[in-house]
């Protein structure tokens, strides 16, 4: 479980992060919701130690944050994070290099399913298809939690269509996901929990199923009513 | 392979192109000014030879009439040391270079630098290292070029216009090798010394912009002040290595600025670790 206790930031003379505090399961689809600049992103970040917390803490499987976790969680960003001239196999090899979680025949899946071409340079990749390889990075590697941040942001229909589709294969079942997403309505049938930022804290944290069941209300309606205020 | 040494390699393999390129301009440069010099050189004194039937046409430059390497090197100065320069600017700005190009642009690599499932001071250890390999790498490569640029001279100088030289004169010929190449290992160790604990203190001073952003440049101004004055508070105060009515012995001065050069290279690598590990954001 990745459990974010009392996280606290402060950026530019504001306070972006006050007391964020949440849990993400394995086995599970969690959603972090919020309007833009409400510090979803950074919650993500601060999970994988790429900006200093102010106060907090973050524990994964009961310990805190060491370099052991990078095996265990993989983090997907908004954006490719491999150098513009590495080739799509460099950058295959550099993960499988450095990381002892990957999974090259994985990896190869992926890259079939996504019709990723090896040859192809990460400068030269669109954004939809960058989006794809971003995906294959984070996704190849045997992990038992995945963060990912804005996974469908800016690009097309099919391209979400087949990023979805992944939500719906073994290459997440089994694993903790934990995500931050404008496109809710779209994957909202695949959330397991959802956790509503405002005002830098967690304004409602609830098991979607248990609210669409017992009060018949989308995630999206929960959010038009604590977000929307 | 250790991940250290990974990234090492990764470092090295990223500036390859332009280590190389570096280096063929060093070449190309150096021996071109020094065909062009030895083949004028050579055309005059064979027209003398056939005008007065001597090669005794001594010039302020070659007294004697005949061409030695090290006053060839002498003659050049410019052109000679011109790539030198280059190299320097080049890596200089590469110290800064080594850390924002992995910011800055589309696909900001940093992330996964930092991501690594290994201790992120190896990160700064294999810039540092590999900053250092091509500092050495273009030393060993001059020092490789001068010996095919002499043979270069004795294939151009016909033998009876040829006088010999020494590898140290060829070197003391030249202002720039004196400095890159100095001919006594105290010397070379204050020098490089000095080189190598400007470089760290450059990284953190990096680190701490990177850090704590606009606050970060303020900081990061103030550490290299105080390093600048610790390694320059003996100098200023006349107590150099060179200056015979100076209080401290030559030894004392030296073995002082080393030890402040080891401080600044160990306040520079710790501050250094501890804002990668805690402090860097991206």
């Amino acid at each position: 479980m990745i459990e974010v206790v009392n996280m606290h930031k402060r950026y530019r003379l504001r306070n972006v992060l006050n007391g964020v505090s949440f849990t993400a399961e394995k086995g599970q689809v969690t959603c972090l919701i919020g309007v833009n600049g409400a510090g979803k992103s950074t919650v993500l970040k601060a999970i994988m130690g790429l900006t200093p917390m102010s106060k907090g803490t973050v524990r994964i499987d009961g310990r805190a944050r060491e370099r052991e976790t990078y095996e265990k969680v993989a983090f997907i960003p908004d954006h490719l994070t491999m150098p513009s001239y590495m080739k799509l196999s460099e950058g295959l090899r550099f993960m499988a290099d450095f990381y002892q979680s990957w999974n090259q025949a994985r990896a190869g899946e992926l890259m079939k399913f996504f019709r990723l071409d090896t040859s192809e340079r990460v400068g030269n990749l669109s954004k939809g298809t960058a989006a794809k390889y971003n995906l294959v990075i984070g996704l190849a590697q045997d992990t038992d939690y995945v963060l990912m941040d804005e996974p469908f942001s800016g690009i097309d229909l099919f391209s979400r269509e087949s990023i979805a589709e992944v939500f719906s294969t073994d290459l997440i079942d089994g694993r903790g996901v934990l995500l931050t997403t404008h496109e809710v309505g779209e994957i909202e049938h695949l959330l397991d929990k959802a956790v509503l930022l405002s005002h830098g804290t967690v304004a409602k944290e609830f098991q979607c199923e248990q609210v669409r069941s017992e009060e018949g209300k989308s995630v999206v309606d929960v959010m038009r009513e604590v977000l929307w205020v | 392979m250790n991940r250290y040494l990974k990234l090492l390699h990764m470092e090295i393999h990223r500036f390859r192109y332009i280590l190389a390129g570096l280096m063929a301009i060093t070449a190309a440069v150096q021996i071109g000014v020094i065909i062009r010099t030895l083949v004028r050189e050579v055309a005059k004194r064979k027209e003398d030879i056939l005008n007065h039937q001597s090669i005794d046409v001594g010039s302020a430059l070659f007294p004697s009439g005949k061409l030695s390497f090290a006053s060839t090197m002498f003659g050049i100065q410019f052109w000679f040391a011109l790539p030198i320069l280059l190299s320097i600017a080049v890596l200089g700005l590469y110290i800064f270079l080594i850390w924002y190009r992995d910011w800055f642009g589309r696909h900001t690599f940093v992330y996964r630098l930092l991501l690594l499932p290994t201790a992120r001071r190896n990160i700064y250890l294999a810039k540092a290292t590999a900053i250092l390999a091509f500092i050495l790498g273009m030393l060993a490569f001059q020092l490789l070029l001068l010996p095919v640029e002499n043979v270069i001279f004795n294939l151009i100088v016909p033998a009876e216009m040829r006088e010999a030289s020494y590898f140290a004169d060829v070197i003391a010929a030249n202002q720039a090798l004196p400095f890159l190449l100095p001919q006594n290992f105290d010397q070379f160790v204050f020098s490089y010394g000095l080189g190598f604990s400007a470089v760290l203190a450059v990284f953190t001073a990096i680190l701490l912009e990177r850090s704590y952003r606009r606050l970060g440049i303020l900081y990061a101004i103030l550490y290299l002040i105080a390093c600048a004055a610790a390694v320059i508070i003996l100098p200023v105060s006349n107590q150099t290595y060179f200056n015979p009515s100076a209080y401290l012995y030559p030894e004392e001065f030296f073995m002082i600025e080393m030890v402040i050069f080891a401080l600044v290279v160990a306040s520079s690598v710790w501050l250094g670790f501890r804002l990668l590990a805690k402090k860097i954001t991206v």
